[in-house]
């Protein structure tokens, strides 16, 4: 008699689920869109999807929260897209996901609803193309930016020789820490390296999809970080450190730079939880000679599954939430718009904690990561070895090019160039 | 009541298998199919992320790359020095832990409970109480050593790649001596008595007990212990992630962590099932090769009396 009692309970779970998806009773097309919904986002989002709702009442938007982490989200959606899922419509992708999603067929081809890629910044256009097409619309950025303390020094440095020099006063001082940012073996690290990276000159990948980050600049790049270290102008305790412990460090007045994101800034200037509260200015990071002062670009942007079956509707959402009115409201939580025309906007200095004109010289420094199907698997190769070279088990040119030679090898097995040019020579 | 006839011996077997049928083919279903899956799969080129390779068969192939693959001999290497020495530490102070609680003494109720404390942990709490002490700036282990005087700076322990492996060892013995120990007391339990009155009683030491009495005595549930702990250690995963990461660079990452980051991190489902394949392997030769070595049966004396 029991399996008989038990079945209804698995078949009403069924029915409820179904009762989920597809059209609600009422015949208005129903949209799944999955990211960050919890907390302030989850506020701004909703009160976001019922002015769409009133705008579009053919329209009805399921908010599906996935999990934070970006590991996490991304496993999530790869195993949905895998099984060809048509839900959910909407996907908030990490900035350095798109050219992945793309090459698999995962997320539509945006061009065919002509979006004004124009607007935006092109950092953040370049991170969302792929093979001449965009993937996706940027929602919101992120940018590396240098933390200082107005109390120690006059201005932020022009260099990365002044702002070593700016160090070694300011430890000479009784500051315990000249810098910190996040060293552990994961994807801030390699974010945090890029922008020394940037600043000697050297980059990771070259267009046609080489790696050269073995390159003299990069050399020279790894060589100075791994001084922060070797000189305790950084502590050792940043191998082990995400943007939280950094940012614990520097609020305790124990560190006279900090690298970090932007979210930074407003809690750090609650003076109840921090010593630093008023005492400290963000800049970007300083340039070398042969380089530039480069900001990672991080942050979020929308695309569509390419399984859904309400583009048109999904299409509505995305360019409606990455409106500038929108985009504006967004600000508020701690990223930076992706509109440059949001820069000329007095409103945006009521709602970012930087001078607007500080945001834009950090913002239109943005570098995004390399826009390939492979960067996560490449970027794992180069963190292995970054951590090896900074916790001196490897000198930095031997492990550039151990992680040179790894990646090239991954770019072989994977065939990513002959599929760029595939897909160049196959979209009009 | 009417006599029934005894069933003969051929429908008892009948009888015996219909009635065991439906556990064989739940372990059918939840043991074997997924292990068959898994070897089938780490046959192939078959990377998630990278549905424009297709899923190819490619025999071998995954596992030729396995043998050339650097990071996987190292990590095999790390697991083995891991489970060596965690177990060595485990069994001695096991026994040890063992023998003491074995004396009669008041309150040896409640101590035998609250050794359990450790082991009733979830792991992944104790890793991160463990990496707490040993943080490099608020971690006891440094107050205590500098206090010793036996260090000058405060060390930071998971940045070189031979001290991360002391915290990662002293928690995992911390946690599971306990459970060995629990395991060797029941075994000290079923030794009788008597042997070690007649050794008194012809003079023989507790050194020569130990070893002449005790210890031989106890190779079943010596065995049992070694067993569980090798393959656990072998399998080491959980605590692992969460103190270092596998880390500084790879240098305390195990096979399973490696197995774990290339098929749910990475995605790369043909290359870690291959990797899934060669870790069930190397445990399951380690059991074969145990119970072979050691000579003893592991359902206890049957068939032997």
């Amino acid at each position: 008699m029991r399996p008989l009692l038990t079945l209804p309970l698995p078949l009403a779970l069924i029915a409820l689920l179904s009762c989920q998806s597809g059209r609600p009773d009422d015949g208005r097309t129903v949209i799944t869109f999955a990211g960050s919904a919890l907390g302030a986002e989850g506020e701004v989002l909703a009160r976001e999807v019922a002015r769409f709702e009133r705008a579009n009442p053919t329209i009805h938007v399921r908010v599906q929260h996935t999990p934070d982490d970006a590991t996490q989200r991304h496993q999530l959606f790869v195993q949905w897209l895998n099984a060809r899922a048509g839900e959910p419509d909407v996907l908030q992708l990490d900035v350095v996901w798109t050219p992945e999603f793309a090459a698999a067929g995962w997320v539509l081809s945006l061009d065919r609803w002509h979006p004004a890629a124009g607007d935006f910044f092109p950092s953040t256009i370049a991170a969302n193309t792929w093979a001449g097409s965009l993937y996706a619309i940027p929602w919101w950025m992120d940018v590396g930016m240098l933390y200082w303390r107005t109390d120690l020094f006059r201005a932020a440095p022009a260099s990365m020789d002044e702002m070593v020099a700016d160090m070694e006063r300011a430890r000479r001082a009784g500051v315990p820490y000249g810098i910190v940012w996040q060293g552990a073996r994961y994807e801030g690290l390699v974010t945090c390296f890029l922008e020394y990276l940037g600043a000697f000159g050297g980059k990771v990948m070259t267009d046609d999809g080489r790696i050269v980050v073995d390159s003299p600049e990069g050399i020279r790049a790894l060589t100075f970080v791994r001084q922060l270290l070797s000189s305790g102008a950084t502590p050792a305790e940043v191998l082990t450190w995400h943007e939280e412990e950094s940012r614990f460090a520097f609020q305790n007045g124990n560190a006279a730079f900090m690298r970090n994101w932007p979210y930074a800034v407003t809690i750090m200037n609650v003076p109840k939880d921090s010593r630093v509260a008023g005492k400290f200015a963000v800049a970007a990071m300083p340039g070398a000679p042969g380089g530039v002062s480069t900001a990672t670009l991080g942050g979020s942007a929308l695309g569509i599954n390419a399984f859904t079956e309400h583009a048109d509707a999904a299409w509505k959402l995305v360019e409606f939430l990455t409106a500038p009115e929108q985009m504006l409201e967004r600000s508020r939580l701690g990223g930076y718009p992706p509109r440059r025309a949001l820069y000329d906007d007095p409103r945006l200095a009521d709602v970012i904690p930087i001078p607007v004109a500080l945001a834009r010289s950090i913002v239109e420094r943005a570098a995004p990561r390399p826009a390939t199907p492979i960067y996560s698997q490449l970027s794992e190769l180069l963190q292995i070895d970054l951590h090896r070279a900074l916790s001196g088990q490897v000198a930095p040119d031997q492990a550039l090019h151990d992680a040179a030679r790894a990646m090239n090898a991954l770019v072989e097995r994977t065939h990513i160039r002959d599929l760029v040019a595939s897909r160049k020579r196959n979209s009009p | 009541m009417k006599a029934r006839r005894l069933p003969d011996e051929s429908s008892d077997a009948r009888a015996g298998w219909l009635l065991t049928a439906p556990a064989l083919v739940v372990i059918l279903l939840i043991a074997l199919f997924p292990l068959g899956w898994t070897v089938w799969e780490s046959l192939h080129e078959h990377d998630l992320r990278m549905p424009w390779l297709g899923r190819p068969f490619v025999g071998l192939g995954n596992y030729l790359t396995i043998l050339q693959d650097a990071r996987f001999w190292q990590a095999l290497g790390h697991t083995a020095l891991f489970a060596v020495i965690s177990v060595s530490l485990e069994l001695s102070l096991g026994l040890a832990l063992a023998l003491a609680m074995n004396q009669a003494f008041r309150g040896r109720g409640i101590v035998r409970a609250a050794v359990l404390v450790p082991w009733a942990i979830p792991t992944v709490v104790a890793a991160l109480l463990w990496r707490f002490m040993f943080d490099s700036q608020a971690g006891i282990a440094n107050v205590l050593l500098s206090d010793a005087g036996l260090l000058h700076h405060p060390l930071v322990w998971f940045v070189k790649a031979t001290t991360a492996w002391v915290p990662v060892i002293l928690a995992d013995v911390w946690k599971t001596t306990p459970f060995v120990g629990l395991l060797l007391l029941a075994g000290l339990q079923s030794i009788d008595k008597e042997l070690y009155e007649a050794a008194s009683t012809d003079g023989a030491s507790a050194w020569w007990q130990l070893r002449h009495i005790t210890i031989p005595l106890l190779k079943p549930a010596i065995l049992v212990a070694l067993i569980f702990r090798t393959l656990d250690a072998f399998r080491v995963f959980d605590l692992i992630y969460v103190m270092t990461g596998g880390g500084p660079g790879t240098s305390t990452e195990p096979v399973a962590l490696y197995t774990f980051n290339s098929l749910l991190q990475n995605l790369e489902f043909g290359y870690g099932a291959a990797l899934s394949v060669i870790v069930f392997l190397v445990t399951f030769g380690l059991a074969m090769l145990y119970m072979r070595g050691l000579g003893v049966d592991l359902a206890g004396p049957r068939g032997r009396r």
